[in-house]
């Protein structure tokens, strides 16, 4: 077991690897650059900016540069915001995307698989319509239509919720209305997900023999049905990790969330490089480590998997 | 002795003499989906939306990109546009009147007049060339920022929307399907090799990486066909091959390799043609998905460009307003949610419909 999960972290090394190189070049490739801009510049001053940055070097040695910063942990300075570097940016900016995107996913499984759960139980009863229901918009309205609804209805018309802003300034009510439009699509497949699972793995034979046995339905449900029928959720959870990345951005938009989104979007439009590939970065190994704890658990979960 | 019989060597019959009808599994699915009620209604929904946007040319709606300026953010209503901006006026200038504890000046009562009278009367030569009472336009469901009818627009905006979503889904099932086939067909190698690639592909954070190519190489609406294409087959390159690997042992293959048949000719004359089901029902729900794709990359501005409008760009230009002027929001969103909704439903029938025994239901 331990040998496989050494196998698998040291695996990840390979993939950071493709996602930086593909990355760099990726964007080296496109015309134009951070310092092309509609004012001419003068051919030494650009000489100058770019020497300043190592751009007059060959495009390998740049890479072999970058790599080594990336590795020491140093992201580079920002092309575009002088006096800053990226670290610092992301440094400000990855907590709140952090917390906002721990926070949906926590949200969407604890109630999707409560949800799910109780549409299994109480098959075809309006508990089941009405969550199911929900589960139906949730899959099919998309992100940016349904945050600013809610934060039309709540923010703007009943002044429940506040319209923007993050903790520091408004409060953890600040968290509600991001957190949990966030949190819908997951929170909608999930439940749907493990309604089938569970409906499921109530009609199997263990089942009938731990009610025949005359346990408590609670027992059933958490100590047999659960683990088993968690796992179609727990494989979910690696596309769930890349869809909260795309979707905190545009809750980070709509919001005005000083988060990693906001940076990401603004640099693909300036070119920023350095700051791209920062960001880039951070959120694949974020993306990399989950979608390594989910195998893990995974493997915990279904004794059938076997570790070679 | 069978209970069907052959009568004149064409029609079957059973025990009671009663004509026999073979059900083919197409004839089988449309007898499921015709149950559905959700699908049914997805399927109604979704024709609905085709004959409007094919007919948009011929249907009595302005132009999507003409603007007329005197005319923005007019509300929704099935009065001409000449009537609610005298309101509109005639209140501001009251409501300011008030303000400062007066009656309406001399100035102030001509203006108005003035405008009631150019309302009247006042021409406009529009994009088309054609010349009109400018003022007695009807917006049944309002204009925008630049005094575009909203109408219009969603109907405009549908078919961009449509149009990339429906492409979009066909070139990467096209792409998926053959790719699959091949993987699940050859094995071996090739199909390491292949499984490795989307393997690499799913651990990427390939929106970022779109956002990135669309933010870099321009907002073209080919680069941005080109750059969902390249992400969305592997979803389906898995199935169909998962699908090709259970198939490729069956009878009628051995049959068609014993009598000589190649490679190519297996795979898609036999064995693509026999995971249709899955095939068309993954095209079904990657049309809503692709069109979600589309309008999040509009809603970053990384989208459609302007005189085109689409789904995604009209709600990002709703979110900015609603705060004044929400029906901006609304009215796309409903367009754009009830096409979702419809295609989601549509694609459930289809897969309940031509997989029964179908495991996971998502």
């Amino acid at each position: 077991m331990s040998k496989y999960i050494l196998r698998r972290a040291l695996g990840l090394i390979p993939t950071m690897f493709i996602i930086v190189t593909i990355c760099f070049f990726f964007i080296r490739l496109a015309p134009g650059g951070p310092f092309s801009s509609e004012k001419k510049i003068d051919p030494q001053i650009l000489k100058n900016i770019q020497a300043k940055y190592h751009m007059d070097e060959p495009l390998m040695v740049q890479y072999v540069r970058y790599l080594g910063d990336v590795v020491r942990g140093d992201f580079g300075p920002s092309y575009k915001y002088k006096d800053y570097d990226v670290n610092f940016y992301i440094g400000r900016s990855l907590p709140k995307s952090l917390i906002l995107g721990t926070m949906a996913l926590l949200i969407a499984v604890i109630m999707g698989m409560g949800a799910g759960m109780l549409s299994s139980l109480r098959q075809n009863t309006w508990v089941d319509y009405i969550s199911m229901s929900v589960a139906v918009v949730g899959i099919s309205v998309p992100l940016f239509v349904i945050a600013p609804v809610l934060m039309y209805i709540f923010a703007m018309q009943l002044n429940w919720l506040p319209v923007s802003g993050w903790i520091n300034e408004k409060g953890l009510i600040a968290l509600i209305l991001p957190v949990f439009s966030l949190s819908l699509p997951y929170f909608a497949t999930i439940a749907r997900l493990s309604r089938a699972s569970f409906l499921e793995s109530l009609r199997s034979d263990y089942v009938r023999t731990a009610k025949a046995k005359g346990l408590k339905t609670s027992v059933i449900m958490f100590k047999h049905v659960l683990k088993g029928a968690s796992l179609p959720v727990v494989s979910y959870l690696g596309p769930a990790f890349s869809g909260i990345i795309t979707g905190s951005i545009v809750i980070e938009l709509i919001f005005r969330i000083p988060g990693m989104g906001r940076h990401f979007v603004q640099s693909a439009f300036n070119r920023d490089y350095t700051m791209i590939m920062g960001t880039v970065i951070v959120y694949s190994l974020f993306l990399v480590i989950m979608n390594f704890i989910v195998d893990i658990l995974y493997g915990y979960l279904d004794p059938r998997i076997s570790y070679k | 002795m069978s209970d069907t019989t052959i009568k004149n060597g064409n029609t079957v019959l059973n025990e009671f003499d009663q004509p026999v009808k073979g059900v083919s599994l197409w004839q089988d699915a449309w007898r499921r989906l015709k149950k559905n009620k959700m699908a049914m209604f997805g399927l109604v929904t979704l024709i609905l939306y085709t004959v409007i946007s094919l007919s948009a040319p011929l249907l009595p709606i302005h132009s999507y990109k003409q603007q007329v300026l005197e005319h923005q953010f007019l509300k929704p209503s099935l009065r001409p546009a000449g009537e609610l901006m005298y309101e509109r006026q005639d209140s501001l200038t009251h409501r300011l009147a008030a303000k400062e504890g007066r009656e309406l000046n001399a100035v102030e009562i001509k203006k108005l007049s003035d405008l009631k009278a150019s309302i009247e009367v006042e021409m406009k030569t529009l994009l088309t060339g054609e010349e009109v009472l400018v003022h007695h336009r009807v917006y049944p469901l309002g204009t925008d920022s630049l005094g575009r009818d909203l109408l219009a627009r969603i109907i405009y905006g549908g078919q961009v929307s449509i149009l990339i979503g429906l492409l979009g889904a066909i070139t990467s099932v096209i792409i998926g399907v053959v790719l699959g086939a091949l993987s699940g067909y050859i094995g071996g190698t090739f199909d390491s090799l292949m499984m490795r690639f989307v393997d690499i592909m799913y651990s990427l954070p390939y929106m970022l990486l779109v956002i990135i190519f669309m933010a870099v190489f321009g907002r073209a609406i080919q680069n941005l066909f080109f750059a969902l294409a390249i992400v969305s087959w592997l979803t389906v390159a898995r199935v169909v091959r998962g699908q090709i690997m259970s198939l490729k042992n069956s009878e009628y293959v051995e049959a068609a390799r014993s009598s000589g048949a190649g490679t190519g000719r297996i795979v898609f004359r036999h064995l693509i043609p026999n995971t249709a089901g899955v095939i068309i029902v993954y095209t079904t729900l990657r049309v809503p998905s692709f069109i979600m794709l589309e309008a999040f990359l509009s809603f970053l501005g990384l989208g459609v460009q302007a005189p085109f409008a689409s789904w995604g760009v009209l709600i990002q230009d709703g979110v900015y307003a609603m705060t004044t002027y929400p029906w901006l929001l609304w009215f796309p969103a409903i367009a754009m949610t009830l096409f979702l909704f419809s295609m989601n439903f549509l694609g459930d029938g289809l897969r309940d419909a031509l997989d029964p025994q179908s495991k996971n239901k998502l």
